[in-house]
Order: structure tokens, then C-alpha cells, then sequence
């Protein structure tokens, strides 16, 4: 009989990752962070004044109404997260249910975020409008839309801070039951929403990176990744030493069966590869190097929240150690499991 | 008030997964032990078999994450916590939750469905031929492993005398 002999409470131990909020969840974050990093990055242009490139195409002609395009470059952050929002109640079991967490939202935070999201994208698209329609009696430039603005920056923000707050409500799995996730989602909210505006702004002038405002942004986004990349490594370094379960998630991540979503996805596509592109791009005046390290950032941003939505392991509950103890499966080590 | 729960005696159980099967057939009509609220978990080769089932935590996680309410806790039917599924909108932020891995998505209802002690008569009880389940007055729960502890004591007392 060559069988191995398996030992299925110690088998219990290898990490099992929830299975229950897959790809369609990291979307819906993704998309929710990196459309409300682009805003507030858009909105702190806007409020600077200052004058970044053109777009390719500033007019189009729509129903016999010419619309502004040199602001929207800035402002469609909107117009992801409307199109994120879809892939959370696509998710849902009954999606046309998704009506009675908006009716109860003091109950969770799947609840508030469905708040948060709507008046963001509500504020945020009318803020878009402004900027696109040609009617002057909006006055889309006069001091009162600072208002609408100002609640709109922080409806962005909690939107960007909500992505990670979602999971932290999880108190179950240690991986996420952290302050540090929101502000590291945060983080990649800004870096990949101020990439996405570069990427945006790059079409009419590809060589205007390396100057004036767009440059400053550019050091912004660098600084932003480098930032995420610190804030990733704390993230992962003390949920490793939180519990037995946190340390099965990171080493699910670093080591186990999500080491290629996160050294290739995460660390490779979303941290080294772009920064290295970027600052060979700003010696050889490349355009294109600046178009694929934009485009990994923002597939990094995906793995990221990809990856740790799937590494998040359960923590153990007090009856696995008590079959354990039971039935003498207790390790000999003298830091474990003394009873 | 008298509140009951669910007791589960793991050296009783032989596996059979029973009370599976008259969990789904009493709530779905179907006798498909996938759509059970009690889950057997085996070690076959070491002869565990322990049916997992609902706690109704006092301090239930599954209930402060719903977003619509419909988990819930019920004190006037033995403190139970159910979900009402003319309310779950099939988020399964409650199994997320759960440490105790409990509420079950349920594919053929597109809900999240939990034990809600078949409404005062456990079917997982009724029929547990070894009598491994059953279901009591909480303040009893413990009721055999005080007298174990207490036939130790006086097996103790007996040895020093």
C-alpha cells in the first residue's frame, strides 16, 4: 500500500481562500477606486488652474450643440465607477434586490456603499455636464459649484476609501481586517487614477509629458506608486504576523497557488515595470514606453485588489483547536499549542 | 424565557449524513443534501464525523453585515437568527462573516439560507437514529459534561479516600 497517509485536520491547515467574492467583486472595486482616484486627482487640476494638454478632439458636435471636450479628460472618472457599480449587482443572487440596500442604508456597508457610489456618481456626472455642455447660464467656471465639487471630492474620496472599508467590515478574515487596506486602496486609487488622466491627456501632445504640468503630474503618479508599493509591504508584513490565518494568506499570495497574480500582477506590472518604463521613457522621449507602463499600472491596480480578494482565508474557529488538543494532534512545540 | 438550542454530541455520530437529507427534503422538498442547512464535516480515517449547524450566535456577525435586514434574530422564537428570503438580495456578505462557515448560498433560490431550527421542531433531531443532534434548553447544554466532570470528582474523591 503506497498510499500517504494524509492527515486531513492538519490537511485543514493548508490555506482555503473564500470562494465566495471572485473576479466580478475585484472589477467592481477596481473600477470604483481607480474612477474616484481620477476624479480628485481631475479635481485638484481643475482647482489649480492649471493647463494641461489638450485634448485630440476638444469640440464634438452632438445634437447640434458643440460640446467642450477640454475638461472631460480630467472629470470622467464618473462615468467608471457608473460602470463599475453594475458588476457588485450582477453579483447579487436576486440583482433586482439591490433596491432594498439602498432603502436600508444604515444597516452595512454593502448599504452605505451603495449611497456613497450613487452620489458621487450623481455629483460627479453633473459636475462632467457642466463642463461639457456649452450653456452659459451655468457659469461653469463661478465660485457656487464649488460647492457641488467640494461634496463630490469627498464622495470621491469615500468612494476610493469605501473599496477597502467593504472588505475590512469582513471581521472574519484576518488579511482584510485592517485599517491599513482602505489607505492602500486609496493609495492605488490615486496612482492608477492619475495615470489614467495622463493616459487620457497624452493623445494630442504624446511628447507634453515631460514638461510644465504634466511632468509634475507624472512625479505625482511615480510618488503615488512608490507610496502604494511601502503601503503593500506594511499591509503584508503585519497581516503576516496577525494570526495563523493571516500568515496563510500572505503566503497563499507570496508563495502559494496566487504567487503569479501577485509577483507578475501586483509587484512586476503594477510597481516595477511601470516606474521603469516611465523613467526610460523620460530619457528616450517615448511616447509609447509611457502608453504601456500606463496600461500595466492600471492592469496592476486590477491585480491588486484581485489578489487580495482571493487570498482572504477565515480565521479558524475555536473547535478546530479543541479536535486538535482532543485527539493529541497538538504540535510539540513549546510556543504552540501548550495546554 | 426558556431558549433552546442545538447540541451536537460529535462521538455519537456515525456519518450517516441523515440529518442532511431530511434538512433539505423538510425546507426544499428536494432530498439533495447540497441544499442542507446541516453540514457533516468527516474525517473518514480517523472515524470524526461532526454536523456543523447554525449557532445563532448571541453576538452574530451574519446579522450586523446584512445590508437589508433580512438576517435577523427572532427573541421570541428561541432567540434563533434566520434570513428571510423575501428579503436577501444573495449578496452573501453573511457568509464572509460567518467564522463558523455557516449560511449556504443556495444556487436554486439564488438566497442565502441558514437553520432556523425548522421552526421549534429540529428535523436533523427527529430523525438522528444515534441521537447525536438534539435540541434542549441552553441552560442544560452543558448538562452532561458537568455530571462527567462532577463522576471525576467523586471517582477522585473515592481514590483519596
Amino acid at each position: 500500500m503506497g498510499a500517504a497517509h494524509t492527515h486531513s485536520i492538519r490537511e485543514g491547515r493548508t490555506p482555503r481562500p473564500q470562494q465566495e467574492w471572485k473576479a466580478m467583486i475585484a472589477i467592481y472595486l477596481y473600477l470604483a477606486g481607480m474612477g474616484a482616484g481620477s476624479f480628485i486627482i481631475g479635481l485638484l487640476i481643475h482647482w489649480t488652474g492649471v493647463i494641461l494638454n489638450p485634448p485630440s478632439l476638444p469640440f464634438i458636435e452632438l445634437l447640434g450643440y458643440r460640446l467642450d471636450l477640454t475638461k472631460s479628460p480630467i472629470f470622467w472618472g464618473p462615468i467608471v465607477v457608473s460602470m463599475g457599480a453594475p458588476f457588485l449587482i450582477l453579483d447579487l443572487g436576486i440583482k433586482w434586490r439591490f433596491m432594498y440596500a439602498c432603502l436600508n442604508p444604515r444597516t452595512s456597508w454593502v448599504a452605505r456603499g451603495f449611497i456613497i457610489l450613487s452620489i458621487f456618481i450623481v455629483l460627479g456626472l453633473l459636475i462632467l455636464a457642466k463642463s461639457l455642455l456649452p450653456f452659459k447660464w451655468l457659469y461653469p467656471e463661478s465660485s457656487p459649484w464649488l460647492i457641488p465639487e467640494g461634496i463630490a471630492f469627498v464622495f470621491a474620496f469615500a468612494t476610493a476609501l469605501y473599496t477597502g472599508i467593504l472588505l475590512k467590515a469582513t471581521k472574519s478574515v484576518p488579511l482584510w481586517n485592517t485599517h491599513l487596506l482602505p489607505v492602500l486602496f486609496l493609495a492605488s486609487a490615486l496612482s492608477t487614477g492619475s495615470m489614467a488622466i495622463i493616459l487620457s491627456l497624452l493623445g494630442s501632445d504624446p511628447i507634453a509629458y515631460h514638461k510644465g504640468a504634466m511632468k509634475v503630474l507624472m512625479y505625482a503618479e511615480q510618488l503615488l506608486v512608490i507610496v502604494e508599493g511601502i503601503l503593500l509591504y506594511l499591509f503584508l508584513s503585519r497581516r503576516y504576523r496577525v494570526s495563523e490565518q493571516g500568515k496563510d494568506s500572505v503566503r497563499l499570495l507570496l508563495t502559494g497557488k496566487l504567487r503569479f497574480v501577485f509577483w507578475q500582477g501586483i509587484i512586476f506590472l503594477g510597481l516595477v515595470f511601470p516606474i521603469v518604463l516611465e523613467f526610460i521613457s523620460s530619457y528616450y522621449r517615448n511616447s509609447a514606453l509611457l502608453w504601456i507602463a500606463g496600461l500595466s499600472l492600471l492592469t496592476g491596480g486590477f491585480f491588486l485588489r484581485l489578489g487580495i480578494l482571493r487570498a482572504g482565508v477565515k480565521d479558524r474557529i475555536p473547535m478546530q483547536r479543541l479536535v486538535e488538543i482532543r485527539y493529541g494532534l497538538v504540535k510539540n512545540s513549546k510556543s504552540e499549542f501548550r495546554v | 424565557m426558556e431558549q433552546k438550542v442545538l447540541v451536537v454530541d460529535q462521538e455519537k455520530c456515525t456519518g450517516c449524513r441523515q440529518c442532511e437529507l431530511v434538512c433539505s427534503v423538510y425546507h426544499t422538498g428536494a432530498s439533495n443534501p447540497s441544499r442542507s442547512r446541516v453540514r457533516v464535516v468527516k474525517w473518514e480515517h480517523m472515524g470524526i464525523y461532526l454536523p456543523m449547524t447554525c449557532n445563532h450566535c448571541d453576538n452574530a456577525f451574519c446579522v450586523e453585515v446584512c445590508p437589508t435586514k433580512a438576517c435577523h434574530r427572532e427573541p421570541e422564537k428561541d432567540n434563533r437568527v434566520v434570513i428571510d428570503k423575501k428579503l436577501c438580495i444573495g449578496c452573501r456578505t453573511c457568509i464572509m462573516a460567518c467564522p463558523f462557515g455557516q449560511p449556504f448560498f443556495d444556487a436554486g433560490e439564488r438566497v442565502t439560507v441558514k437553520c432556523d431550527y425548522c421552526d421549534g421542531d429540529p428535523q436533523c433531531v427527529r430523525f438522528c437514529d444515534v441521537k447525536a443532534i438534539s435540541f434542549i434548553d441552553a441552560n442544560n447544554s452543558n448538562l452532561a459534561r458537568r455530571r462527567e466532570s462532577a463522576n471525576r470528582l467523586a471517582d477522585l474523591l473515592k481514590q483519596a479516600r
